[in-house]
């Protein structure tokens, strides 16, 4: 009886086991075939910074299978302190980076042309921060203040800002913490409104404490994230380098209508690369993309999302253009990829 | 009935009210005999203020002028009118026991 | 036995519920003041232990500062050679094994070469000591050399996650270098001590309060440096806790705890546990030690020895219960014992057995009273019995002496049926069951019937007794002697010998001689009779006699009257005419008159009859104590008047 019923059970399993690699052959051989159909167009996107919810929707596009639905086999390069978006583009490290506008715009006037694929921030998120405290209520009040700055363009709409008021501040270089103006040592420091505005407000600071001074309130509306590739690198295929942008933007509209899943792809990437992640400052950066990006979900055909706005562009450059950032202004249609850029 | 007791001159004088029969004889009888026993001598029993006086109350009277007549006295009424006169009348006692208007009368009569 | 019961029930119940409302507030009481001592105690004990382990954590931090500060002030004299800063900072990093690594950095001067320095750092690998300089000028902006440069004086950075060390948690002590004095000092550079967090996270970890409570270490900035929850550790700050969770309280307890707060609280940690909190700062670096305590935990001892006591009270109570509901019933059993004997004993039955008396108590001694209770009344029954008994002798021998007294009196009416020329008839209603008035009549000889009515002094059975004699002797003299002053005189002398009790009988005495219808009557003290004649009734004049009985050879007269046929002579006794109302008013003589006028012409039998009803009427029911003795007789004259 035993053997019996141990020779049945073995018959059973072969028969198993045969229809399992029946299905497995089906399905190699279907997805075989669509590869031969279709196959992925490998591409590497490189962010400004370390991951975070700035970068949601490149994540959630890849994440989502936006990307793979659109033809990109999309690799998301790891940003941050010492990982120059620029370089990597020169370098060919990547293909697509996200980049500020005045980097894209200075980077040009150096001879690296780049072609804005898809403006994200459309207007600047910088903001100029001092305790109450201090005394200081008015933009005027800043003057022989220590202000900290960040390096290079990021620093240059502020001093658009400083310009306007014509303010001489100490100006203190200001790196990747807010802990020189916490703990005192400066009167104002810059901030971005989606990260270290929050970060300040939650070191048990709160906003009735803090004098803050938007830039965009001031008439400085400089957009800054934008998805850029190398002019050259475009011209050998627009329509792949606008397919990626598109996919770019739907997983940004996938991210503000997923919310709390987007934070938990982001807050993996950022524990991947052992990043401090806070699931409220995420969620705080997230909602604040939503308002800087004005993407709403279901505005896919809105006209103002993902694009570069000619006139933000061309105040931008001249602010530019003025502090002797840039010598000219590049045609808006040039820079933003020709005729063909929005087809 | 009340006894009221007074002594004058050389008589005893024993004053009735109220009523004088079956039940309260009895007692006028007893208190009579005390009297006897304790001061030999002359009784006037005054009837003034007797209301009634029943066939007892006259048996009771008999006993005590028996009772004195063994002793060597005697037994004066007085005051006897109205019904008690009546009764004593009618009875034949007013013509047995010697009857006087006042306790003078009597006293004067006594000896 | 439901009364029994009922008290036995009651009893228990009060007794149960005031010892459970007794134990109830004294174990609440302690309960409360327990947790108040303990808490108190573990408030204390908390903070030493807090405290403690913060003094061990500045201790190492001081040592270290002291030891930055040190070299810091010796870079303050000039510009060393690069060998000999090297040499001063591997010299200080071998004598501080706390420090993890050393280095110092100088702003840029153009005095120097190159301007931009090379930043020397030494730091420990497998306890061998790496030199590993950074020439980038990156460090002109981070936070351990731009604190202290813009603040002019020492600082500990924020802990980071040190990248190179494979991420372990370090800190840096900075210490500004200044050049120059007064107006002209001035930050020329910095000297860095970064200092592994590790054995510090240990021993901050190592904190344990009760059996589940932990410690949390907060930075300056409020974020997580310690924490149960490794995610949260580097990742979060109290604030964005208090953000993700929605909860402003421990944003306001965060604000309180980086502000250099101390503070002993209840607190309901993420998981919504009920606990206590108490957190310090350490000094040095502005960070907070946490520690956090489940309540239950810390009322454990509480909660378990109150519910011992509260068992072993409530056995206790279970118990006294028990007990008191046993006494309630031995005391209560016996009384209804008693009860139910009671019962028996108002049934009549006083032999019913008392319950056996067991103790001396109240109950006890209630059976024993009840015991000489149920005796007495026994006996008072018995004598109530024996004297009913014998007062039911003497009224049956009064009621044979009542028909004695009515048999010696003629009754039987009419009494001379044959004798057509008179009728007689006679009443006696005696007050009480023997009376002393009596009537009589007979013939002397066949044509004078002699007729009497006679009341004895005084009532009862003295009086009847007299009467019986008067009787008997009146009847007896009267057959013999024939004439009514002679038949008084001589039953008088009769009475009167011996006569102590000075006993006297009233006695109207009449002789009617029925052929001329002539009456002799003689008066012995008696009411004087009345007679009816030509329908009208008078008082007949009669001279009075002495009574019969206290005073011997008396002298009655004989007085004649003449009746004419139709005539009625009525005799009474006082019982009619001192018959007496409610209001003490006496019948009276004219009322009698009255009454025999209106009722003249009746027969004897009915005239009787009517009189005795007016009399009663009279009397409205008020009691009387005479007797009422009545006898009429009626001449009629001869049937042969004409002879």
């Amino acid at each position: 009886m035993r053997s019996a019923n141990t020779a049945k059970n073995l018959s059973h399993r072969c028969a198993l086991w045969t229809s399992l690699a029946a299905l497995l052959i089906l399905f190699l051989a279907l997805t075989g075939l669509a590869g031969a159909e279709e196959p992925l167009r490998k591409a590497r996107l490189m962010p400004l910074w370390s991951p975070q919810a700035q970068f949601a929707g490149y994540y959630m596009a890849l994440d989502k299978g936006i990307y793979a639905r659109h033809g990109i086999d999309m690799t998301i390069l790891e940003g941050g302190p010492g990982r120059s978006a620029v370089r990597s583009l020169t370098s060919g490290e990547a293909d697509f980076a996200v980049l500020w506008l005045a980097t894209a715009l200075q980077q040009h006037d150096t001879g690296l042309k780049l072609v804005n694929l898809a403006q994200i921030i459309q207007r600047s998120s910088l903001l100029l921060i001092a305790r109450k405290a201090s005394g200081i209520a008015r933009p005027e009040d800043l003057q022989g203040k220590k202000v900290s700055l960040w390096d290079g363009e990021l620093s240059l709409p502020v001093l658009a800002f400083l310009d306007m008021y014509r303010l001489r501040v100490q100006r203190i270089p200001q790196s990747y913490t807010v802990n020189l103006f916490l703990r005192g040592g400066i009167d104002a420091t810059s901030a971005m409104w989606y990260n270290e505005y929050h970060t300040i407000l939650n070191t048990g600071i709160d906003p009735d404490e803090l004098q803050v001074f938007a830039l965009h309130e001031h008439g400085v509306t400089f957009p800054e994230d934008g998805l850029y590739t190398l002019e050259h690198a475009y011209r050998g295929d627009p329509a792949f380098a606008r397919v990626v942008a598109r996919a770019s933007l739907e997983g940004w509209r996938y991210a503000f209508a997923h919310p709390e899943e987007t934070l938990t792809v982001v807050l993996d990437r950022m524990r991947r690369a052992g990043v401090p992640a806070s699931r409220a400052h995420q969620r705080w950066m997230l909602e604040r993309m939503r308002d800087l990006t004005r993407m709403d979900s279901g505005t896919l055909t809105d006209d103002d999302a993902g694009r570069l706005h000619p006139s933000a562009y061309l105040d931008a450059a001249a602010i530019l253009r003025d502090h002797g950032v840039i010598r000219e202004i590049p045609d808006h249609t040039t820079f933003t990829g020709g005729d063909d850029a929005r087809r | 009935m009340d006894i009221q007791t007074s002594t004058a001159d050389k008589a005893l004088v024993v004053a009735v009210g109220g009523r004088l029969d079956a039940l309260t004889a009895p007692e006028f009888e007893r208190k009579a005999a005390e009297l006897i026993a304790a001061t030999p001598g002359p009784l006037i029993v005054d009837f003034e203020r007797l209301d009634y006086i029943s066939s007892a109350g006259l048996r009771a009277l008999l006993a005590t002028a028996k009772r004195i007549k063994a002793a060597g006295a005697q037994m004066l009424c007085v005051g006897v009118t109205g019904p008690v006169r009546e009764v004593f009348d009618i009875s034949g006692f007013s013509a047995v026991f010697q009857m006087h208007d006042s306790v003078v009368g009597a006293l004067a009569a006594v000896d | 036995m439901r009364a029994g019961r009922s008290i036995a029930r009651t009893f228990t119940l009060v007794v149960s519920v005031c010892t459970t409302l007794i134990f109830t507030a004294a174990i609440g009481y302690s309960y409360h003041r327990s947790r108040v001592a303990l808490e108190k105690e573990v408030a204390t004990n908390v903070a030493n232990l807090v405290q403690g382990s913060i003094h061990r954590v500045e201790t190492t931090l001081r040592a270290i500062a002291k030891a930055t500060e040190g070299v810091a002030r010796a870079l303050e004299t000039g510009h060393p050679a690069n060998r000999s800063l090297h040499a001063l900072l591997k010299a200080t990093l071998l004598d501080n094994g706390e420090i993890h690594g050393f280095g110092a950095a100088f702003d840029p001067d153009p005095v120097l070469d190159p301007p931009v320095p090379t930043v020397p750092y030494f730091f420990r690998r497998d306890g061998r000591l790496i030199f590993a300089p950074e020439d980038s000028y990156e460090y002109l902006g981070q936070d351990w050399y731009q604190i202290p440069k813009e603040l002019g004086a020492l600082a500990w950075s924020e802990p980071y996650l040190d990248r190179a060390s494979g991420g372990t948690l370090m800190t840096s002590c900075s210490v500004p270098i200044f050049v120059g004095t007064g107006e002209e000092r001035k930050v020329r550079g910095v000297v860095m001590a970064d200092v592994s967090l590790e054995g510090l996270t240990d021993l901050v970890e190592s904190i344990r309060v009760l059996r589940t409570g932990y410690s949390v270490l907060l930075s300056r900035n409020g974020t997580f440096l310690t924490h149960p929850d490794r995610d949260l550790v580097m990742n979060e700050t109290i604030f964005g806790l208090a953000e993700s969770l929605d909860r402003p309280e421990l944003r306001d307890l965060g604000k309180k705890m980086v502000r250099g707060g101390s503070e002993f609280l209840a607190y309901t940690t993420i998981g919504g546990v009920s606990s206590r909190m108490y957190y310090a700062p350490v000094p040095s670096t502005g960070w907070t030690l946490v520690v956090i305590f489940p309540e239950a935990e810390l009322y454990a001892d509480v909660h378990s020895l109150t519910l011992v006591v509260t068992v072993i009270a409530l056995a206790g109570i279970l118990l006294l219960t028990g007990a008191v509901h046993g006494i309630a019933r031995a005391v209560t059993a016996p009384l209804g014992a008693l009860a139910t004997a009671t019962e028996e004993i108002a049934a009549g039955n006083f032999d019913a057995g008392l319950p056996p008396v067991g103790t001396r108590d109240e109950v006890g001694q209630l059976t024993l009273a009840f015991a000489a209770m149920t005796s007495a009344l026994r006996d008072y029954i018995r004598d109530l019995t024996e004297t009913t008994a014998a007062k039911e002798r003497i009224q049956s021998e009064l009621k044979v002496a009542t028909d004695i007294q009515a048999s010696l009196l003629p009754r039987l009416f009419p009494a001379f049926p044959d004798r057509p020329e008179f009728d007689i008839f006679a009443t006696m209603d005696p007050a009480k069951e023997v009376g002393g008035d009596f009537y009589d009549f007979f013939f002397v000889n066949p044509t004078n019937l002699c007729f009497l009515v006679a009341d004895v002094a005084d009532k009862g059975v003295p009086a009847a007794l007299y009467m019986m004699v008067a009787k008997t002797l009146l009847k007896a003299e009267g057959q013999r002697l024939g004439e009514p002053d002679q038949i008084l005189a001589c039953v008088n002398t009769i009475l009167a010998a011996d006569n102590d009790s000075c006993m006297f009988t009233t006695v109207f005495c009449a002789i009617l001689d029925t052929e001329s219808g002539e009456v002799r009557f003689a008066n012995a003290g008696h009411n004087r009779p009345v007679l009816i004649s030509d329908s009208t009734a008078r008082l007949l004049p009669v001279r009075t006699g002495f009574v019969l009985g206290p005073m011997a050879d008396v002298v009655y007269t004989t007085e004649r009257m003449m009746l004419r046929p139709g005539d009625v002579l009525f005799l009474y006794t006082d019982g009619i005419t001192e018959a007496t109302n409610r209001t003490d008013e006496l019948y009276g003589e004219k009322r009698l008159l009255k009454a025999l006028q209106t009722v003249a012409d009746m027969e004897l039998v009915e005239m009787l009859a009517a009189i005795r009803a007016e009399v009663v009427r009279h009397a409205d029911g008020a009691p009387q104590s005479d007797d009422v003795t009545m006898i009429a007789i009626k001449y009629r004259g001869m049937p042969n008047a004409d002879r």
